[in-house]
């Protein structure tokens, strides 16, 4: 049966644990965006060994699941010498994991930029690093901001599995209370019911966003 | 001290270019002296395109050495040897060179005036005032000190080639790249692009290879024309020499068909 006086005395615990979702999933996805760049901009380089180094790395990211990396990186690391904290650990975890497919989608806004662009810095004599920054980038990113957006909200979404490496976010919270209490009902609900209103709180907005620039 | 006054600010020195195992330049030998104005001439695929490119260093020769004010474009010169350029190299012969392209290639992102100011403040260092000014010159000279706060967007095809101009020219290069710049544009606007590079060129100090199937426009304004055909300079001379005393049936032919039409 439903309680609600149950359900109002776990919310704060739950709310609680929100935060370190949400905290969870803004760094994270902050080391993801700089991460992709990196691989992105690696795997164009010059130098084979770290284009081939670089898609390597990404290749190898994504064709193994979260779940092995996050093990690996908390229970494998303390083997040498590095011991992460549940949310260290997570953070990195999906930052890394995530820096793979964002690195993709960087990959194809670059693709799309037009070969004049890049012509045009080079006869304006652009260094590199002018160019990339302020002709290329600029260009490339905008068209892929909504799938980025996307992938912020399929890492959110994800960050439950981060209570396998203990991290107190919301579905650990929830399980917890379940074992005190016996009463899974209301703590799986209300998870539940937050995820909904966070990413489609999110989706909207990053489709407000979307139309603002498109129209800019 | 004659001889440096008349030192060609471009050498080609039996520059080939070949695309795979396909031949588009073969062995070309041109000078180019400072403040000269050259168009050139020429039926599709013979080499013009590259001919430009590959001195704005977008292509590299396959063969050959280009040399700008003394300088190697791929290649200097290390204590007696010749080694292979760094990009710092290239950066400073490039200083020297600018290029407007068939289809402008301009900064959708940036308004006009960023477009012009954008490389006189990252590339040559100016503050923002300064850069500013000479941009808006630059744009004055070319009809669009109005267009200022636009995007490239909304500009027809023959505004935004004289921005792309302005652009190119804020840099004050010595020798300007004009490939084929009119010929995206539809023909109504021909000539308000024409009368912007012909101003330019009467202003005399820079040299300019200009690539054109205009040959009203070649005949006015160039000291010499260049015939290219099959990836070789053809035949070379005077408007005079090679509108109305062409010599080589290959030129010929080819002036023939826009006599037609
Ligand atoms: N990057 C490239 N890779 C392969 N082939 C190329 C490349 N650039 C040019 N070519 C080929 O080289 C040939 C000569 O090209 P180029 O553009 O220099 O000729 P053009 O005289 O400028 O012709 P047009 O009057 O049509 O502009 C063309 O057949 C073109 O297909
Ligand atoms: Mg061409």
């Amino acid at each position: 049966m439903w309680s609600w006086s149950f359900t109002w005395s776990i919310l704060p615990q739950i709310l609680e644990a929100m935060k370190t979702t949400i905290l969870a999933t803004i760094v994270g996805f902050a080391f993801a965006l700089v991460g992709g760049l990196v691989l992105a901009l690696g795997r164009r380089a010059k130098n084979r060994a770290i284009s081939l180094g670089t898609a390597g790395i990404v290749e190898f990211v994504r064709s193994t699941p979260l779940l092995v990396q996050l093990y690996f990186l908390f229970y494998g690391f303390p083997a040498i010498g590095i011991s992460l904290s549940p949310f260290s650990a997570g953070v990195l975890g999906l930052g890394i994991h995530y820096s793979a497919y964002l690195s993709e989608v960087y990959r194809s806004g670059i693709d799309a930029v037009p070969r004049g662009q890049w012509e045009a810095s080079k006869a304006l004599n652009f260094s590199k690093g002018t160019m990339w920054r302020r002709i290329i980038l600029p260009q490339a990113i905008r068209p892929v901001i909504p799938v980025l957006g996307n992938y912020l909200i399929v890492m959110f979404k994800e960050t439950p599995v981060l209570s396998a490496i203990t991290l107190v976010e919301m579905l650990l919270t929830a399980k917890m209370i379940g074992a005190e209490s016996f009463r899974y009902l209301e703590a799986f609900t209300l998870v539940g019911i937050l995820f909904l209103i966070l990413s489609y709180g999110s989706s909207l907005l990053i489709r407000r966003l979307e139309l603002k620039w498109s129209r800019s | 001290m004659e001889f440096v006054k008349d030192a060609p600010i471009v050498r080609y020195r039996k520059v080939s270019k070949s695309f795979g195992d396909r031949p588009i330049l073969k062995e070309i030998n041109l000078d180019i002296a400072p403040g000269e104005k050259i168009a050139v001439i020429g039926p599709s695929g013979s080499g013009k395109t590259t001919l430009a490119r590959l001195l704005m260093t977008l292509e590299e020769p396959t063969s050959g050495t280009i040399e700008v004010d003394g300088n190697q474009l791929w290649h200097k010169t290390v204590q007696g040897k010749l080694v292979r350029a760094d990009e710092k190299h290239l950066h400073s012969i490039r200083g020297k060179i600018g290029m407007v392209f068939q289809h402008f290639n301009l900064f959708p992102h940036m308004s006009i005036l960023r477009n012009v100011t954008e490389a006189p403040i990252h590339v040559l260092g100016l503050d923002k005032e300064e850069a500013v000014e000479r941009a808006v010159s630059m744009l004055k000279k070319v009809g669009l000190a109005d267009k200022l706060d636009q995007y490239p967007a909304q500009l027809s095809g023959g505004q935004k080639q004289r921005v792309a101009i302005a652009r190119a020219l804020v840099m004050r290069p010595k020798v300007m790249l004009f490939d084929e710049v009119t010929s995206a544009l539809d023909p109504e606007l021909v000539g308000e692009v024409l009368t912007v590079i012909r101003e330019i060129a009467e202003e005399g100090e820079m040299a300019m290879l200009l690539i054109t199937h205009e040959m009203e426009f070649a005949r006015d304004v160039a000291d010499r024309i260049i015939f290219t055909d099959g990836g070789r300079i053809v035949e070379q001379g005077t408007p005079e020499q090679i509108f109305y005393r062409p010599q080589s049936p290959r030129l010929i032919t080819f002036l023939s068909r826009f006599r037609a039409g």
